[in-house]
């Protein structure tokens, strides 16, 4: 009985064993320079139109390129154009195409490729989640809702080098939208003749700086350098590996045993902890993205802008973003974030001013007029029961129990906290059914009007139902023309009249903080995307 | 016993159509869907186009028949988060990783939770005692993801050849299979332990003990022998919740496994992988508990599966 | 006849929570030669416990030695090591218990069951081993024996169960083969034929043995002599003979008289004795039989009765027996 035992179990030590499969030894870098790093995620796909998300475009962005593209400056660069021309009335775009650039397997470049990838993303049986980015194109929304051809989308490809689009209004910042992922061109030839071509490394075929040579599900992904590129002499990387590992802490171990070079997605005490050590290691890196909470207009009182102002002004940001989120995030001055630019290149934000103001003696006289009016008293509010809700998490949650404690504190109320998942909190706001909810919003391009039209009346985002004539009537404004001067006063006016009407409360503007490893040079964050590495430098 | 068996599995089939059913209405009562994004969400148009490329547009009894008839035919669909790989994919290469780092759990789990449980039993209320049920009681109490993480930290820091997390060579089995084994080890140790004390105080061992053979024949061959019934029979839970990989182990450690299909799936309400790892891990829970209740008989001669024979 | 066991002034104890009970309390007797010696005495007198602490059977802590010898063959065995006393046990001394139905290994297969002290000591083939057990049990008289050891117990009834502990118990050829209520829990038609098989095995082998038991019955069939057994004491120790014609202790008498008979009217009751056995946390300084005793006096209660001896094999311990005390009728039964 026992001999049988142990033949038995070393039998099944043996076959697990097997399946562990032979080492894959990765035998070292051997001398060349490959960057090291984790995608916290698996990633759906890396077809440009099918990415939904930053554990996809991380890797897009290194093996893609767009008409345009971001510099090892940060800047915005022409990138598989070379040049451009835009019409007076700023509706039609022409882009020329460089010489000499070639997809990995060599193909050429060609217009009818960029041609092909746009209308292919507004394939309504393609189903792409982003295609809506690609709407400022004519003819783009009709033909993603199954509205019109495909044929009317307003790009065309005149000659293999010359691109023509047409856009349904002057959009200031389609330029920046070309280096949207979304955007990318695919290889028709490949594309068509193979509709699983981006399953799998062998059959990936891109025009960026490097090429997917290595795709291990729910472990590691590995980029070459592409020396088809036209620019191969600026990349000094030979490549770059992503491990797919979840765990922040697992990964902030990797990155502390010395086997990553950069590390984006850190758990936050790790964050804090480094601010407070001033470790050089850690660098804060802008993002575009708003924390707010929605206000439920049909609640009684929330209906009343003073309440409404009351609860904003009572909220200590600087605590909250000191203390709580200690992710170096930066303590709301509007609905706007920093690091978009206006008229003059200088921050928008600054242009505007803070509008938002910090005073809870004065906030609790406004809650108390503003109840009044609603006809409600303080204890009547209580009575209530009102309810802050946020989808499960421990960030969220820690935020939401300080604003909690500071409405408490300075106004007297009592709101309740109650954290769902965040599928059901998305049903809810839908159906109107909260009376507080926490809301975020990343940006997609850079210009305020990424957060600015989320209050549009017929956003589809916007949970809150703010319908101001005379607000929308400024983004159509804005909407309407090329001119930055125009633009940039009409969205000033916007976002100081969102800011009085306060239908959502901003708490903080998002970052993004990172590691960076002594001796890794040339990673620069520009504000709408993870840190480029690809023109980045392993020195030591 | 192979009408046994046949019969069992017959009621296998029946037992798996209305997990999918029950599955299938649960799935979608409960709010939300596969398309939304924390910080992102997508207009209405584009989220009409993805209901209809997944069939989600049509009436649910459509949907439910569309999925009989699949799975039927073992095709459990494509996935709606992953554009790259259909759900049979996900399944066949997530379910090697999972199926041996756990059998690897499950040997250190048997090799040492009985055996654990065993020495408890003999040297009752001594130090031999009182040091496994400690170890049992951490086993059971300490969360995986504690336990996990606390190997990373102070094991696979401090030890070079030790790796933090991934997964390639048997290396990098060692710590996750020793987090995954902690529980079923532990549960083990203890139920050998009342096993063994209860085994321990029959008559058969005085009988043994009379017949003047060694300590250790009595307590390998009479005590251990008949004590470790018990614990085949909760074999076939255990067996199947190992195979199918840890959610949180496999998070922890960065293995591309089946465990976080388990819940990511249900996050991010992807309904055609739900199904499909619901129905895989039924399978294998069936044939897990078909197979113990085999293997019982053969262990335990006492043990009839029918009632022909007693 | 030479001694074979000699048991002196055995005292065992057991150390509990609450305090130490004292099971064998100053025991003394004797086992010779191809005899059978009967240990009588009710539930929880201490019988068991001397048998086996014989064998050394008796888990240590709690239980321990307080005093005493046993001389197997000479030696004391109460000297010597575990590894010393597995070479004794199953092959000099053996032991059948009483309940058939759970003293067998229910995974192992008989054949092997019989043969493992035999396979440990004396390296038998396999098939030496099987032969052997084939043999065992055509000894005991089990039909169909090849196919037999290949089974399991549940496969065997009480009876058959009972006839396999013996071929355990006889496979090494003991000298001594200590049975303890081997047919309690047995029918009687089945009783009468394990007794009819132990008496041919002693016949055969030469074995002695120590027939441990409460049945009476049993005892006036099987046994040479007979100890009675009371409280962790003895109380009276004589042939078979002379304790069933002429029982000198008062609970021997008692004891007799229990026993239903075939004569009597069916109008009658039957006698019991009316009371407990003591408390043995703080087992009483003298008599312990003296609370139901209907002839007890008062030195019974303050001192414990010495040996009485009636006959060269017969004696009491008893103050009614002693040459001061008044004389009661002579085989009268209470």
């Amino acid at each position: 009985m026992k001999k049988k035992l142990s033949v038995l179990l070393s039998i099944i030590l043996l076959v697990s064993m097997l399946f562990t499969g032979c080492s894959n030894s990765d035998g070292g870098t051997g001398g060349k320079k490959i960057l090291r790093s984790n995608n916290s995620s698996e990633p759906g796909s890396l077809d440009p139109p099918l990415a939904q998300g930053t554990h996809e475009s991380w890797i897009l962005e290194n093996v893609f390129e767009g008409l345009m593209t971001f510099d090892e400056k940060g800047e915005l660069v022409p990138g598989m154009a070379e040049d451009y021309e835009i019409s007076e009335d700023g509706l039609t775009y022409t882009f020329t195409l460089r010489d000499g650039i070639k997809w990995s397997n060599g193909d050429p470049v060609t217009a009818e490729d960029f041609e092909f990838s746009w209308k292919r993303a507004l394939d309504p049986e393609l189903a792409a989640d982003y295609a809506h980015i690609l709407y400022y194109i004519e003819g783009a929304e009709a033909y993603n809702t199954g509205e019109g051809s495909r044929d009317d989308v307003a790009v065309k490809a005149l000659d293999e080098k010359t691109l023509e689009v047409t856009l349904e209004s002057p959009t200031a910042y389609f330029l920046e939208l070309t280096a949207f992922y979304t955007y990318f061109p695919v290889n028709k030839k490949v594309v068509e003749s193979n509709p699983d071509w981006a399953k799998k490394p062998e059959t990936h075929v891109s025009n960026g700086p490097f090429k997917l040579v290595k795709w291990e599900h729910n472990a590691k992904i590995a980029m070459e350098k592409n020396d088809l590129y036209y620019n191969a002499d600026k990349i000094k990387l030979d490549g770059i590996e992503l491990d797919i590992i979840e765990d922040q802490n697992t990964a902030w171990q990797k990155y502390e045993g010395g086997e990553y070079d950069i590390l984006v997605d850190i758990p936050t005490s790790v964050v804090a902890q480094l601010q407070a050590e001033n470790d050089p290691q850690l660098h804060i890196g802008p993002q575009v993205g708003t924390y707010y909470y929605n206000v439920n207009p049909d609640v009684k009182p929330f209906n009343n802008v003073k309440v409404r102002k009351a609860l904003s002004m009572a909220l200590d940001r600087e605590t909250i973003v000191k203390d709580i989120t200690q992710g170096g995030q930066i303590a709301a001055e509007g609905v706007v974030p920093y690091g978009l630019k206006d008229e003059n290149g200088k921050e928008f934000r600054d242009g505007v001013g803070n509008l938002i103001e910090y005073n809870p003696e004065k906030a609790k006289e406004l809650l108390e007029e503003g109840l009044a009016e609603e006809g409600m008293t303080i204890e009547d509010f209580n009575n209530s029961n009102f309810v802050l809700l946020y989808n499960t998490s421990e960030s969220h949650k820690k935020i939401a129990q300080a604003v909690q404690e500071m409405w408490r504190t300075a106004l007297g109320i009592e709101i309740g906290l109650e954290n769902v998942e965040f599928q059901v909190k998305l049903d809810r706001e839908k159906a109107g059914d909260y009376d507080i909810s926490r809301g975020g919003w990343i940006g997609d391009f850079m210009d305020p009007m990424t957060i600015l039209e989320l209050w549009w009346s017929k956003s589809a985002f916007n949970d809150v139902n703010y319908n101001n004539p005379e607000y929308d009537a400024l983004l159509d404004e804005a909407k309407s023309t090329i001119d930055q001067n125009i633009r940039m006063e009409a969205m000033r006016k916007a976002e100081k009249m969102v800011m009085e009407d306060m239908p959502v409360i901003p708490v903080y503007f998002y970052t993004q903080p990172y590691v960076l490893r002594d001796g890794v040079e040339g990673v620069v964050k520009v504000p709408i995307r993870y840190p480029v590495i690809t023109y980045a430098d392993i020195t030591k | 016993m192979s009408k046994y068996v046949i019969k069992r599995l017959a009621m296998a089939i029946v037992t798996l159509w209305v997990i999918i059913t029950i599955t299938f209405i649960l799935m979608h009562s409960v709010p939300g869907d596969p398309f939304a994004n924390e910080n992102k969400r997508i207009p209405e148009a584009v989220y009409q186009n993805l209901l209809k490329k997944y069939g989600l547009d049509k009436p649910y009894s459509q949907q439910y028949l569309m999925y009989l008839k699949n799975i039927a035919r073992g095709d459990f669909g494509e996935s709606m988060k992953s554009n790259t790989e259909t759900v049979n994919e996900m399944i066949a290469r997530g379910f090697p990783v999972s199926a041996s780092l756990g059998l690897q759990a499950l040997l250190i789990a048997l090799i040492f939770g009985p055996a654990l449980g065993a020495i408890a039993a003999l040297y009752q209320n001594k130090f031999p005692d009182y040091i496994s049920m400690i170890i049992s009681i951490i086993g059971v109490s300490v969360p995986s993801f504690v336990m996990g993480t606390f190997l990373i930290q102070f094991v696979a820091r401090k030890v070079n050849w030790i790796p933090i997390g991934g997964w390639g060579e048997w290396r990098h089995t060692l710590l996750p299979s020793i987090a995954l084994a902690m529980m079923p080890l532990a549960q083990m140790a203890r139920l050998m332990r009342s096993s063994m004390l209860e085994v321990i105080g029959q008559d058969y061992i005085k009988t043994a003990k009379s017949k003047g053979i060694s300590k250790s024949a009595v307590i390998l061959k009479h005590s251990v022998r008949n004590a470790i019934l018990p614990i085949v029979s909760i074999l076939g839970t255990t067996i199947s919740n190992l195979l199918v990989g840890s959610f949180v182990i496999e998070k922890i450690f960065g293995i591309p496994g089946l465990g976080m299909f388990f819940t990511t799936s249900i996050y991010n309400r992807d309904y055609t992988l739900i199904m499909g790892i619901t129905v895989f891990y039924a399978i294998i829970l069936i044939l897990m508990l078909l197979f113990v209740d085999v293997a019982y008989t053969l262990i335990d001669p006492r043990i009839r599966l029918t009632e022909e024979g007693r | 006849m030479e001694k074979l066991l000699e048991v002196k002034d055995l005292a065992v104890s057991f150390q509990t929570f609450f305090g130490e009970v004292e099971a064998v309390r100053g025991v003394s007797f004797h086992v010779n030669k191809k005899e059978t010696v009967a240990l009588v005495g009710e539930s929880g007198c201490g019988k068991s416990v001397t048998a086996s602490s014989i064998m050394q059977l008796l888990p240590m802590p709690p239980a321990f030695y307080k005093s005493g010898q046993i001389l197997f063959e000479g030696e004391d065995i109460i000297k010597k090591s575990e590894k010393e006393m597995q070479q004794i046990r199953g092959s000099q001394i053996s032991m059948i218990f009483q309940d058939p139905m759970t003293s067998l290994n229910p995974t192992m297969k008989i054949g092997k069951q019989i043969v493992e002290g035999l396979v440990k000591n004396k390296k038998l083939s396999p098939s030496e081993a099987e032969k052997k057990a084939i043999d065992m049990l055509n000894l005991v008289s089990v039909p169909q024996p090849e196919k037999r050891i290949k089974q399991y117990p549940h496969e065997f009834s009480g009876g058959m169960r009972q006839r396999v502990m013996i071929a355990i118990a006889m496979v090494s050829n003991p000298k001594l083969l200590i049975a303890d209520e081997p047919t309690t829990a047995l029918d009687v038609t089945v009783q009468a034929q394990i007794l009819d098989l132990m008496k041919e095995i002693q016949n055969q082998f030469d074995t002695s043995i120590i027939l441990i038991t409460h049945d009476l019955g049993v005892v006036a069939d099987m046994s040479d002599r007979v100890i009675v057994m009371y409280a962790g004491q003895l109380m009276e120790e004589g042939t078979v003979y002379e304790i069933f014609k002429n029982p000198k202790h008062p609970y021997t008498r008692k004891l007799l008289g229990s026993v239903p008979r075939l004569d009597m009217d069916r109008s009658e009751s039957l006698h019991s004795i009316e009371g407990t056995p003591p408390d043995l946390y703080a087992p009483p300084k003298g008599c312990p039989f003296f609370d139901r005793c209907d002839e007890a006096m008062v030195i019974c209660k303050e001192y414990m009765p010495e040996r009485e001896y009636h006959t060269d094999t017969h004696y009491s311990c008893c103050w009614l027996n002693h040459p001061m005390a008044k004389s009661v009728a002579e085989g009268s039964v209470v």
